[in-house]
């Protein structure tokens, strides 16, 4: 349990946020601990609810570490439910980017589940707030999570799945969000994996398409409103090559040697220096996949 | 050995012997005195100095020994005193000490036969001698004390005799009387040590097909000293590749090589004299205990990471380890030696070995991205916080090994081992000269900083990446090691920015 002071907004309350009033059963207190500021100062319409499957796939992983990170980047709070998985992720993200961000936990604000997030926990407080609608010390119970989704889908002008089985929480959190006429956003994955077989349920039912934070804030604040695209140094043909390898699936040092038909050596060298130049990335399988950094065109 | 007879009263007609041996504790042998008075009183044979029950029955295998051999065993009051009193006496190797210096106190054996000679042997009750465990160690210990021969069982005498010192090997109790005559044996010779380090017991590289990287991590693991981790499914090659180790690695200097045998010696193992001089490689199970595996019990022993000494440490499966006992492994690591300290005394083990672990990716081994992984999320993090904790942060070199294809199997075999070694030797040589003959794994940060200068286009690479990486500074520091290792095999003076994009492709990562 964390030391931090405990804080209440009541319904009614100025810093209440608005957007929860839209929910059929508002709760009638919220419970957090950390900044205050990051509920009360809490603009729905610059709130971004990221939210997926615990056991998700690196490229997952990834993706929700970006979305967070750049979103927070360009100033929107991002909300999340402190998970293993994709929910960690997002904060993490949103945490490198300079945050602010929410999470919204099952138990007490102070009771982290699961315990081993003590540490992350303990780093949203610091640019953000963990919130519930039980008092702290509040055990973790299973059917606390379907409600505490509702909290997370009304805070967020939009909610966005990155990895999701069918059915999970993560669905439902979504169809909360669309009950709420809320927007919902999915990222899409590789067609056959278990875990991309909701976001993509979800675009083909017109949930927007997110391929990253650009998509996002397009989606929300109209096209081209703000721009947070990036590009990175410019890239030797060599490099190029291996680099085109790993987008067509090649993911260890051999299997990138064979494809672009280089020394195995030269592979593992260029693999090194393309993830300094931070192109690709590497997951904890030790599987190399392209990041959303784009080359500049040659 | 002394014989006195106490002077006082001459009518009592009690002699006193005292013969020279030794016990060993940990891989160290420490000087005992075996003292034997025979005096009047009801024949008895009392044995007094902390002998544990091993030792108490050494009185009956001498008495039977003495009687089988021709000698005779006095019916008068006998006691054996084993000193330093305090200290606990355990196994038989002390039998031929008590036997000569009961043979000395009653007169059947001259005093100069055993003037400055150590004896351990075990007896059989024929009079036979058998080997005991720890030889070398003994004949440094009896070198070092200034004795003038060592005595032991003829199968223990070309071992000792690697010490330096005069060994002489006896195969029965009654060669005893040859001592300090003319017809004393010839001092043992040592055991022949192989230079080259290529026992023929040693498994070639080029038994492992395609796995370019794999035989790429081998040789810069082999290269530098470095600590290796591969991550991947069952039968991907894992364990072939890191039983392939030894044959890559530079042969044991002779100092080491003796060093090896001592330590093998002292902690019983069979000696196998084919293989004097090649580096030693100890692949525990995964159900070993922390005492196993760094040493320990009471009184303390050493485990399997002191018989690694100078070789490869091989921890198949690590995830199933038990925790405690890789936790135990940290001080190994940091320093390659061990303190065990218990209330009676502390020993200190040298284990200085190069660890090479092999892990599946989650528990079914399939990993947890293959549709076929059905492993619960829990046991698959369970299983990975084994990968992060305390020895992660030792390891250098980390690699994800796949199941290689069908037609790499077929093709045709890789390099061999002795190519692949001269590349490794060239790349200590460059090593030894600047670290004064030790390899870049063992660097200290200063002289990480000192002899791991980057160039000017591997700087401004790395400082474009660092901040995305997270590279702890630990992290930095053996990226740079493995960078100076490349380079070194390069044959090159600075770092560039090739190898350490390579150095940074075989680092270690922390699992998502």
């Amino acid at each position: 349990m964390s030391r931090a002071r405990a804080w209440t907004i009541e319904r009614g309350a100025v810093a209440y946020p608005a957007a929860l009033e839209e929910l059929p059963d508002p709760p009638p207190v919220i419970h957090g601990v950390g900044d205050r500021r990051a509920l009360a100062d809490l603009e729905h319409e610059a709130t971004v609810t990221i939210v997926g499957s615990r056991r998700a796939t690196a490229y997952g992983l990834r993706m929700a570490e970006e979305l967070g990170r750049d979103l927070a980047y360009a100033g929107v709070t991002v909300v999340s439910g402190l998970a293993y998985g994709i929910d960690a992720a997002a904060h993490r993200g949103a945490i490198a980017g300079g945050g602010p961000t929410v999470a919204v936990l099952g138990g007490g604000p102070d009771v982290v589940y699961p315990p081993s997030h003590r540490g992350l926990h303990r780093q949203v407080l610091a640019c953000g707030a963990a919130i519930s609608e039980h008092p702290p010390g509040t055990e973790t119970t299973k059917w606390s999570f379907p409600a505490r989704n509702r909290i997370m889908a009304a805070l967020a002008k939009m909610t966005i799945i990155v990895e999701a089985a069918e059915p999970s929480g993560s669905l439902i959190t979504a169809q909360r969000a669309t009950e709420l006429h809320r927007d919902v956003g999915a990222v899409p994955g590789q067609v056959g994996m278990r875990v991309a077989g909701g976001p993509h349920a979800l675009i083909r039912d017109g949930a927007a398409l997110i391929r990253g934070a650009q998509d996002v804030l397009d989606e929300m604040l109209g096209i081209g409103r703000v721009s947070v695209s990036h590009s990175g140094p410019r890239l030797e043909a060599a490099l190029l090559s291996v680099l085109e390898s790993v987008e067509r699936g090649a993911d260890t040092p051999d299997a990138v040697a064979t494809a672009a038909e280089i020394d195995p050596h030269e592979a593992a060298v260029a693999l090194g220096r393309l993830e300094l130049l931070g192109y690709v990335a590497v997951n904890g399988a030790g599987a190399y996949s392209r990041t959303s950094l784009s080359a500049p065109g040659v | 050995m002394r014989v006195t007879v106490p002077s006082p009263a001459p009518s009592v007609a009690s002699v006193l012997a005292s013969v020279q041996t030794f016990e060993i504790l940990g891989v160290e042998a420490h000087e005992v005195s075996v003292e034997v008075d025979v005096g009047r009183g009801l024949p008895c044979f009392s044995l007094v100095g902390l002998p544990d029950a091993a030792v108490r029955e050494s009185r009956e295998r001498v008495r039977a020994a003495l009687l089988n051999s021709g000698f005779d065993f006095p019916q008068e009051r006998i006691t054996a005193s084993l000193a330093p009193a305090d200290l606990r006496k355990a196994g038989p190797g002390l039998d031929l000490a008590i036997a000569a210096a009961l043979l000395a106190a009653s007169g059947q054996l001259s005093p100069e036969a055993l003037d400055g000679v150590a004896l351990s042997g075990e007896l059989a009750l024929d009079g036979g001698i058998r080997p005991v465990a720890g030889a070398l160690a003994m004949a440094e210990r009896a070198r070092r004390a200034g004795a003038r021969a060592l005595v032991v069982a003829n199968p223990n005498s070309a071992e000792a005799a690697l010490s330096g010192a005069t060994v002489i090997g006896v195969t029965r109790l009654e060669e005893l009387r040859a001592l300090g005559t003319d017809d004393e044996p010839a001092a043992a010779q040592p055991l022949h040590i192989s230079t080259n380090g290529a026992g023929p017991s040693l498994l070639d590289l080029a038994d492992l097909r395609g796995q370019p990287a794999l035989r790429r991590a081998l040789e810069v693991a082999a290269a530098g000293g470095h600590s290796l981790l591969m991550i991947g499914p069952p039968g991907a090659g894992k364990s072939m590749a890191a039983r392939r180790l030894p044959s890559l690695l530079p042969p044991l200097t002779p100092p080491e090589a003796i060093e090896v045998v001592r330590v093998a010696g002292a902690c019983g193992q069979p000696l196998r004299t084919a293989s004097v001089g090649v580096r030693p490689f100890r692949a525990p199970h995964h159900t070993i205990s922390a005492a196993g595996l760094v040493g320990g019990g009471n009184p303390p022993r050493a485990g399997e990471a002191t018989l690694a000494h100078r070789g490869v440490l091989f921890l198949d499966e690590l995830p199933e380890y038990r925790r405690d006992a890789i936790e135990a492994l940290r001080q190994p690591l940091e320093d390659g030696r061990v303190l065990i300290a218990r209330a009676r005394h502390a020993i200190e083990l040298p284990c200085n070995f190069q660890l090479v672990a092999a892990a599946n990716p989650c528990p079914c081994g399939h990993g947890e991205e293959s549709p076929s992984c059905r492993c619960p999320t829990l046991s698959i993090r369970r299983y990975q916080t084994k990968l992060t904790g305390a020895l992660a942060d030792r390891i250098d070199l980390s690699l994800h090994v796949k199941q290689p294809e069908a037609a790499a199997l077929r093709g045709p075999p890789g390099e061999r081992s002795a190519t692949v070694r001269e590349r490794v030797l060239e790349a200590r040589d460059r090593q030894h000269c600047r670290l004064g003959g030790r390899c870049n794994a063992e660097m200290s940060s200063r002289e990480t900083r000192e002899h791991c200068r980057l160039d000017a286009e591997a700087q401004a690479l790395l400082d474009s990446g660092q901040g995305q990486f997270g590279l702890s500074g630990r992290g930095y520091e053996r990226v740079l090691r493995v960078a100076r290792t490349l380079a070194d095999l390069a044959g090159r003076d600075r770092i560039e920015a090739d190898e350490l994009s390579a150095a940074v492709a075989m680092r270690r990562r922390a699992p998502v």
